[in-house]
């Protein structure tokens, strides 16, 4: 908790904001104690609820003032622990600056503040022929600002990209409480400052506002749910597609396990002896659908597919949607926690990752199941535990370690979209040298010199010492 | 020291101010070469193909001149997973000719490219017509390794099109013009070789006709590759007398497969005559890929006496804003060459002039002109002879210019790289 002495920040945080948007109760708090990583623990100080990007930079300020942490957060839904208040601080809700500010058709963009939900700005772009393409599974809560801080991705960034390369410009709240706009327009005789606060998880700045691309809607889809009997099947007939220069707007691979938890939440009809299920989007022009669709079919039965069905009609094309994104959360119906995973290879090594979560398992006696953003070779192995069992969540994070491990060995990396916020630290320096941090902190120290940015995220301490590790309890890694 | 003698640099070509020159055969070589400039406190002037050597002013403080271009190897192309791992100083022609044979390309258009390296063209982020569809080399540099100030080799990034692990040093690096670090390997991501291109090309009467042509492309059911406006001399060889009635074109490049281009030729006809468009001409197959080579040239293809008169300057403004800002140039400049990549807002002009009135014509006309539309102006390339201030190329300090100098002082802080040439040298 503060200390008596913070109370004069508490009284001008509720000077500047009004008294109703600065939390403090304990019992008010406990909602901000973690975001979707939920491992680890803790609460924060205060939580205030800034309408704008001055009251942002105030709120930075008088943190300065009281050498106060200041945690960006918004719907919650990150899922490595990037809006945890590991040291306490006040965690600042961006939720309520969620006005779309402009649509600018002409421009291919849309103006919006940081908290504006993702899906809002989706039904808002209805009927413009446009849409804001990252599609984060999350996407019916989270954020503009919160896919921007951790470069969310989703199953359409196969062919889109990811939230990056659609972020034109930001408005951010620097460390030391100055406000900074990059873009909308590239700047051509400086740094792309941009491209480096997307992805930050908060760290360099608090993004306030962003100028976001928008992309054409497709004319037509093609969207195909593939039945294999076997993981390794699904992944070689995913590699050929690609390398037969077809890239699908999405492919989904989900294992047995996932199917079984998705058929007792939500009896979709999916066959429960099905090794693995791959839903294949082919979008774009009319014209190219019908050989594309050809030619993915062939090789899905040059690798033994069991069964291609086509979604026919625009319902049962957002059934299988509805089905993969809600995949992740029929994993309720297995187990009472679970741990979701974040790991990317290169695409030709899907297979050998794939096998290896599934020795991993066997050596933990730890229950994983599979969903995958396999196109990009973005695995998403979901561990299963009870987590009011200590032993069993040791078990969990050494599961979790090994995987990205193995990610890191197979040329990999530990994270394609969720970010590394807490939950990762540990495995910063094993994927990347001495001096790669060393850059990296450089990169930090520029933008927040002092440091009281989120801290204790993205980049392990210099010395190797995690400062403002919580819960060490339920901490299993170094 | 490991010197390629085959290679060597005329300083005419570079016009630096070399105490020395080297060209190290490995990255290791680069880092050392670094590493005594920075603790001799003597500037580094790196330098790939020497394509874009025009950008940035001209360095005065003696230096010791580094070519990147023994660097040359192709690390490693898993084409199957639709990434290659080069050196910086590849050229730009090798690198394209190894994807082609997998029909794989890197969808970013690169002048010269028989000369320019990758890694050149990436410090000085280079881009061109095909940034409309495709974006630029920041959407595509997935991985990096690069020399700091201090001779320090870090990476970024890594090998996989998705990494959300610590900060975009990728990005970061693109468009630095090797003021933060000197890059040696880079990873980028590739894309599948269209079959098929076709332009279909209309003409415009004047710039409200060409901003209502735009306009309505916004509506547009095909997916074009690029969105072109040009106008001027350099493009009176289109034929019909356009350019000398103060006319524009309005290109549009679609690629594909086939018959997804044919498609989008029908259709983009279809709706430009709905629109009342008058339809000029479209182009197919080898006639249509060499217009996109001489899009991608155009820049650096000088109309006269070897571009030495020329000024090349580029302006960012919003798309909506290209026609009115064409307008204004051509009004002022009547015999500017003008393309605008007009889907993105980048308008680049030519125009010959000379060298002691470069600076009045950026400074006092162009740069307000492109100001009042709320826009930015750069100078490319300035007419030999001429030596413009960094200010004057570059304009005012942008946003964000104290945290970008922070960053220059983390990763160069004695200054050595590219000192004197660009904002943060």
């Amino acid at each position: 908790m503060l200390t008596a002495m913070k109370a004069p920040l508490l009284a001008k945080l509720r000077r500047c904001l009004g008294r109703e948007n600065v939390l403090t109760e304990p019992s008010e708090l406990v909602v901000y104690e973690c975001d979707g990583y939920t491992i680890e623990k803790n609460q924060p100080d205060a939580v205030v609820f800034p309408r704008s990007a001055e009251q942002v930079a105030e709120v930075v300020r008088l943190c300065n003032e009281y050498d106060v942490p200041v945690i960006p957060r918004a719907a919650g839904t990150s899922l490595a622990g990037g809006c945890l208040p590991v040291g306490g601080g006040v965690v600042v809700m961006l939720t309520r600056m969620n006005r779309i500010l402009e649509i600018d058709l002409r421009n291919r963009m849309a103006v919006v503040e940081a908290g504006v939900p993702n899906l809002q700005l989706s039904r808002a772009l209805a009927g413009t022929g446009y849409h804001f393409a990252p599609d984060p599974s999350s996407q019916v809560a989270s954020t503009i600002g919160g896919n921007a801080a951790t470069n969310a991705g989703g199953p359409h960034t196969l062919k889109y990209g990811v939230t990056v390369n659609h972020v034109l410009g930001a408005e951010a709240v620097l460390g030391d409480g100055s406000i900074i706009q990059c873009g909308p327009l590239p700047e051509p005789a400086g740094l792309d400052l941009i491209g480096v606060l997307v992805g930050s998880e908060g760290t360099l700045a608090i993004l306030t506002k962003l100028w976001v691309r928008l992309t054409p809607n497709p004319q037509d889809y093609r969207t195909l749910r593939v039945i294999f009997n076997s993981v390794d099947d699904a992944t070689n007939a995913i590699g050929d597609i690609i390398a037969a220069g077809i890239i699908p707007a999405a492919m989904e691979l989900m294992d047995r396990g996932i199917v079984e938890a998705v058929e007792a939440a939500f009896h979709f009809g999916f066959p429960l002896d099905a090794e693995a299920i791959v839903v294949i989007e082919l979008d774009g022009l009319s014209v190219s659908l019908d050989w594309q669709q050809r030619l993915v079919v062939e090789l899905c039965n040059k690798w033994h597919a069991r069964e291609v069905l086509q979604a026919s009609t625009r319902a049962e094309r957002e059934l299988l949607w509805k089905c993969r994104k809600m995949a992740v959360g029929a994993v309720g119906r297995l187990s009472p926690s679970y741990c979701i995973q974040d790991g990317v290879v290169p695409r030709t090594q899907l297979p050998r990752i794939l096998a290896r979560v599934t020795e991993i398992s066997g050596k933990h006696q730890v229950r994983i199941v599979n969903v995958a953003h396999a196109g990009d070779g973005n695995v998403h192995p979901i561990l299963l535990f009870d987590e009011r069992d200590k032993e069993q969540v040791a078990r969990v994070l050494a599961a979790g370690e090994d995987i990205l491990e193995e990610c890191i060995r197979c040329g990999g990396s530990v994270t394609a979209e969720h970010g590394i916020g807490v939950e990762k630290l540990a495995l910063m320096d094993r994927l990347f040298g001495p001096t790669d941090l060393t850059a990296m902190r450089r990169v930090r120290d520029a933008f927040n010199p002092a440091g009281r940015l989120n801290p204790g995220k993205l980049l392990p301490s210099a010395n190797g010492d995690q400062t403002f590790r919580v819960g060490a309890s339920r901490r299993a890694l170094p | 020291m490991n010197q390629n003698p085959e290679s060597s640099v005329s300083p005419a070509t570079v016009e630096l101010p070399l105490k020395e020159a080297v060209e190290p055969a490995d990255q290791e070589a680069v880092a050392g070469i670094i590493e005594r400039a920075w603790k001799d406190g003597i500037p580094v002037y790196p330098w790939g193909g020497c394509t874009q050597m025009g950008r940035g002013a001209r360095a005065v403080e003696p230096g010791m001149g580094l070519s990147l271009r023994g660097l040359n190897r192709l690390v490693d192309y898993p084409s199957r997973d639709l990434t290659v791992t080069v050196e910086a100083g590849l050229t730009v022609a090798e690198l394209r000719h190894t994807l082609a044979r997998h029909n794989q390309r890197l969808p970013v258009d690169i002048p010269n490219a028989a000369t320019a390296t990758i890694g050149g063209a990436v410090a000085a982020s280079v881009a061109g017509p095909r940034q409309f569809r495709w974006g630029t080399l920041r959407d595509y540099v997935i991985g990096v390794r690069a020399v700091d100030g201090s001779g320090m080799v870090f990476s970024g990034g890594g090998r996989v099109v998705k990494n959300a692990a610590g900060y975009d040093l990728c990005r970061l690096l693109t468009g630095s013009y090797g003021t933060l670090a000197v890059l040696v390997q880079l990873t980028l991501m590739v894309k599948p070789m269209p079959e098929e291109t076709a332009f279909v090309i209309v003409e415009a009467s004047d710039h409200g006709d060409a901003e209502r042509i735009l306009a309505h492309l916004v509506r547009t059911r095909t997916l074009p590759s690029a969105v072109e406006l040009l106008a001027g001399p350099a493009w009176e060889s289109l034929g019909d007398g356009l350019a000398s009635r103060g006319g524009f074109w309005i290109a549009v490049g679609l690629e594909g497969s086939p018959d997804e281009v044919s498609w989008m030729v029908d259709q983009l006809q279809a709706e430009w005559r709905e629109a009342g468009v008058a339809l000029w001409h479209t182009l197919h197959g080898d006639e249509a890929w060499a217009f996109w080579d001489r899009l991608t040239e155009f820049p650096w293809k000088a109309a006269s006496n070897n571009g030495d008169g020329e000024l090349l300057v580029q302006f960012h403004v919003f798309p909506s804003a290209v026609c009115e800002l064409v307008q204004r140039l051509r009004a002022s400049q009547p015999r500017a060459s003008i393309q605008a990549h007009a889907g993105n807002g980048v308008v680049l002009a030519r125009l010959d002039i000379a060298a002691e009135q470069a600076a009045a014509m950026v400074e006092q006309n162009l740069r307000p002109m492109s100001a009042s539309l709320g826009g930015r102006a750069i100078v490319l390339k300035q007419p030999r002879g001429s030596d413009l201030s960094r200010q004057a190329i570059f304009g005012p300090a942008p946003p964000g210019w104290q945290v970008m100098q922070a960053i220059k002082r983390q990763f160069d802080p004695k200054g050595i790289l590219n000192r004197g040439r660009f904002l943060l040298g």
